[in-house]
C-alpha cells in the first residue's frame, strides 16, 4: 500500500515538469510529514551525507575531463588516427567514427559528450565527402552511446553508488561489451555502406598511420592512466578521474595549444554546474532510496515477484523492457538512481552478478539516448546537423536495431561482462 | 543582485578547481615520497597530506549545494516535460509556475530543517575526522545553498510570471562546438 502511494506521488508530481530531483525530494518529504513516525531529524541527517563518499567525487572530476576534451584538438587527432586504420574499407569515414567514437569513449564518461567531440568534425566531413546527412547522423549518434559502456562512465558511477558495487570492476566489466559493440555498429555500418556504395578513402600507408598515431597519442595516453591506474591498483578510479581532469587540462592548453587559458574559468564553471545538477539529483536520489529502505519496500517487491515465480529469463525480460519505457521519460543518470535500488535487491535474490546487471543497466540506457523523445544524443546530433528529430528517428533505426539485439545477447549472456574482471579481479 | 551572481560563479567555479588540484597533489605526493630522493623523501615523507580526500569532498558538498542554485538560475536542472509541452500553452504555464514554486517550497523546507541541524551541531563540539574543523561549518553548506536555491526559484518564478521566458539550458549545446565546426 505504502510503495503504491509512494509511487504514485513521484510519478504524479514528476510528470508537472518540476526537477526530478524536486519530485524526489518532496515525494519523500510528502510521505515522511503523513503517513510515517520516522524522525525527521534522519532525513536532515540524510541531506548532509548523501553525498560524502569520495566515490561519488569521480562523476565532478570525470565532467571536469571530459569538458576540457571537447575542446577539439584530442577529438580531431583520434579521428585522423582512426581514419588511416579503417578509411579504406566501405563506408570509410564512417567506420572511422564508430573507431574514433570508441577512442573517445575511452577518456569520456558521458555519451553525448562523445557524439559532440567526434560528431561535429565528422559529420561535416562526411557530408563533403558525398554521405547522406543522414547517414552520419546514425553512425555517430548510435556509436556516441559507446561513452558510458566503455569506461570510465559516469553511469556507472552512479549505479556503484546506489549499489555499492565495485566502481573498478563495473569498468573492467564495460570494457569487452563495449568492444563488441563498436564491432556490431561498426559492421551495420559496413554493410549498409556497401549496399549504396559509399565512398572510401585511399588506403594509408604504414609510415602516415605511425603519424596519425603519434600525434594522436597524447589522447590515447590518457587511456592508458586511466585504466591502466585503476587496473594496477595506482589509483582509486576517483583519483584516476582528477589526474585525468589535470591531465587533460595541460593536454588542451599547452600541448595542442587548442584552448586558451583565459577559457579555462568558463569550462570550470560549465563543469561545476553540470556536476552540481547531478550530485543534486544524488542526494535527493539517497534521500529516496532511505525512503523506499526505511519502509521494506524493495524487500517486498523481492519477494513479491520471487512468490509469482519469476525466473531469472522474464525477470530480465521485464527490466529491459521496465528500463526502456523509462529511458522515453527520463535521462539516464535519475533512471539508475531511482531504478537500480529498488531492482538490484531483486536481482540479488535471484543470484544475478551485480556487475552483469549494472552492465545491462548501462546499456539500456544506452538505447534509451539514441531515441526520442529524450534522447539527448539525438538532440545534440540534431544540434550538429540541423536535421530535425523525426529525420533523425528514422536515420538511426538501422544502428538502433544493432543495439536492441545487442541488448538481448548482453542480457542473456552474462558471460560477455563477467569474464574480464573475474579474470582481473580473481 | 550581480554581485551575488558573481560571487556565486567565482565560488563554484574555483571550488571545482581547487579540489582537482588538492586531490592531484595528495597523489602525486604520495607517488613522489615513494622514490628515494634523498633530501627530498624525507621532506615529502614529513608532509602529512591525509586530509585531501577529506578536504575534497567537503569542497565538493560546498559546490554541489551553491551549483544546484546556479543551476536554478541557468535552468540547468532536468524534469520530465514530455507531457507538459502538449497542454496548450495557458495549461502548461500553470504547471510550469506550479513546479517552480514547489521547487521553492522544497528548497526552503530543506533548508529550514539544516539550519535547525546546524544550529543543533554548533552547539556540540563536533569536528570532522581528518582536518578538524568544526562540522557546523561544513554543514552549513546545506541550509545557505537551499535558501539561495529556494530565493533563485522565486526570482525564476517572478521572471516568467512578468516575461513568459523561463532560464533554458541548451543541453546539447557543448563549449567549442562552434569553433570547432568553422575550422
Amino acid at each position: 500500500m505504502n510503495a503504491a502511494i509512494i509511487f504514485v506521488l513521484l510519478l504524479a508530481l514528476m510528470l508537472t515538469g518540476m526537477p526530478i530531483s524536486i519530485s524526489l525530494g518532496l515525494t519523500v518529504l510528502g510521505f515522511l510529514f503523513t503517513m510515517t513516525t520516522v524522525p525527521i531529524e534522519s532525513v536532515a541527517l540524510k541531506l548532509f551525507t548523501g553525498i560524502e563518499k569520495f566515490e561519488i567525487m569521480a562523476i565532478p572530476f570525470f565532467i571536469l575531463a571530459g569538458n576540457f576534451l571537447t575542446h577539439g584538438g584530442v577529438a580531431r587527432r583520434m579521428i585522423n588516427f582512426a581514419a588511416s586504420m579503417v578509411g579504406h574499407w566501405h563506408g570509410g569515414l564512417a567506420l572511422a567514427g564508430v573507431m574514433a567514437c570508441a577512442l573517445f569513449a575511452a577518456v569520456s564518461g558521458s555519451s553525448p559528450a562523445t557524439v559532440v567531440a567526434i560528431g561535429s568534425i565528422i559529420m561535416p566531413a562526411m557530408v563533403r565527402q558525398g554521405y547522406p546527412k543522414g547517414f552520419g547522423a546514425g553512425v555517430i549518434t548510435t556509436s556516441g552511446a559507446l561513452g558510458i559502456l566503455i569506461p570510465p562512465s559516469i553511469v556507472m558511477v552512479m549505479y556503484s553508488v546506489s549499489t555499492n558495487t565495485s566502481v573498478g570492476q563495473l569498468f573492467m566489466a564495460g570494457v569487452v561489451p563495449g568492444l563488441l559493440l563498436a564491432f556490431l555498429l561498426g559492421l551495420t555500418t559496413w554493410f549498409l555502406a556497401r549496399k549504396h556504395n559509399y565512398p572510401r578513402l585511399p588506403k594509408a600507408s604504414w609510415a602516415e598511420r605511425w603519424v596519425a598515431f603519434r600525434k594522436s597519442a597524447w589522447g590515447l595516453l590518457l587511456i592508458v592512466i586511466v585504466m591502466g591506474g585503476i587496473y594496477s591498483g595506482m589509483f582509486t578510479p576517483t583519483e584516476a578521474a582528477a589526474v585525468a581532469a589535470v591531465y587533460a587540462f595541460v593536454v588542451a592548453v599547452f600541448v595542442y595549444k587548442d584552448m586558451t587559458l583565459k577559457k579555462v574559468p568558463k569550462v570550470l564553471l560549465d563543469s561545476a554546474a553540470m556536476s552540481a545538477m547531478l550530485l543534486y539529483i544524488i542526494t535527493n536520489a539517497m534521500l529516496f532510496s532511505f525512503l523506499m529502505t526505511s519502509e521494506n519496500i524493495p524487500q517486498a517487491m523481492a519477494g513479491w515477484i520471487l512468490g509469482k515465480g519469476f525466473g531469472v529469463i522474464s525477470f530480465l525480460l521485464v527490466v529491459n523492457v521496465l528500463l526502456l519505457l523509462a529511458g522515453n521519460v527520463m535521462e539516464p543518470s535519475s533512471i539508475v538512481l531511482i531504478m537500480a535500488p529498488i531492482l538490484f535487491p531483486v536481482a540479488m535474490k535471484l543470484g544475478i552478478d551485480p556487475v552483469h546487471f549494472g552492465i545491462i543497466m548501462v546499456v539500456n540506457m544506452e538505447v534509451g539516448m539514441c531515441h526520442p523523445p529524450v534522447g539527448l544524443n539525438l538532440y545534440v546530433a540534431s544540434g550538429i546537423t540541423k536535421m530535425g528529430i523525426t529525420e533523425l528517428t528514422i536515420a538511426v533505426m538501422p544502428w538502433l536495431l544493432t543495439m536492441l539485439g545487442f541488448l538481448l545477447l548482453i542480457t542473456y549472456v552474462p558471460f560477455i561482462s563477467t569474464w574480464l574482471p573475474q579474470l582481473i579481479y580473481k | 543582485m550581480k554581485f551575488l551572481d558573481h560571487l556565486e560563479e567565482w565560488l563554484i567555479a574555483s571550488l571545482m578547481g581547487a579540489a582537482t588540484i588538492v586531490t592531484f597533489i595528495a597523489v602525486l605526493h604520495r607517488y613522489l615520497s615513494g622514490f628515494a630522493i634523498p633530501g627530498v623523501q624525507e621532506a615529502l615523507i614529513k608532509i602529512n597530506t591525509s586530509w585531501a580526500q577529506e578536504l575534497t569532498i567537503y569542497m565538493f558538498v560546498w559546490m554541489a549545494k551553491f551549483g544546484a542554485a546556479y543551476g536554478v538560475r541557468t535552468g540547468i536542472h532536468v524534469g520530465v516535460d514530455v507531457l507538459i509541452n502538449k497542454l496548450p500553452p495557458a495549461r502548461r504555464n500553470q504547471f510550469v509556475i506550479f513546479g517552480l514554486l514547489a521547487g521553492a517550497l522544497f528548497t526552503g523546507i530543506v533548508g529550514t530543517l539544516g539550519a535547525s541541524f546546524v544550529w543543533d551541531i554548533a552547539h556540540t563540539d563536533q569536528t570532522s575526522a581528518d582536518l578538524e574543523i568544526p562540522m557546523w561549518w561544513v554543514y552549513l553548506a546545506v541550509p545557505l545553498g537551499s535558501y539561495l536555491m529556494c530565493f533563485r526559484f522565486l526570482q525564476v518564478t517572478w521572471a516568467f510570471i512578468k516575461t513568459g521566458e523561463l532560464p533554458k539550458h541548451d543541453h546539447s549545446h557543448v563549449e567549442g562546438l562552434d569553433d570547432e565546426v568553422k575550422a
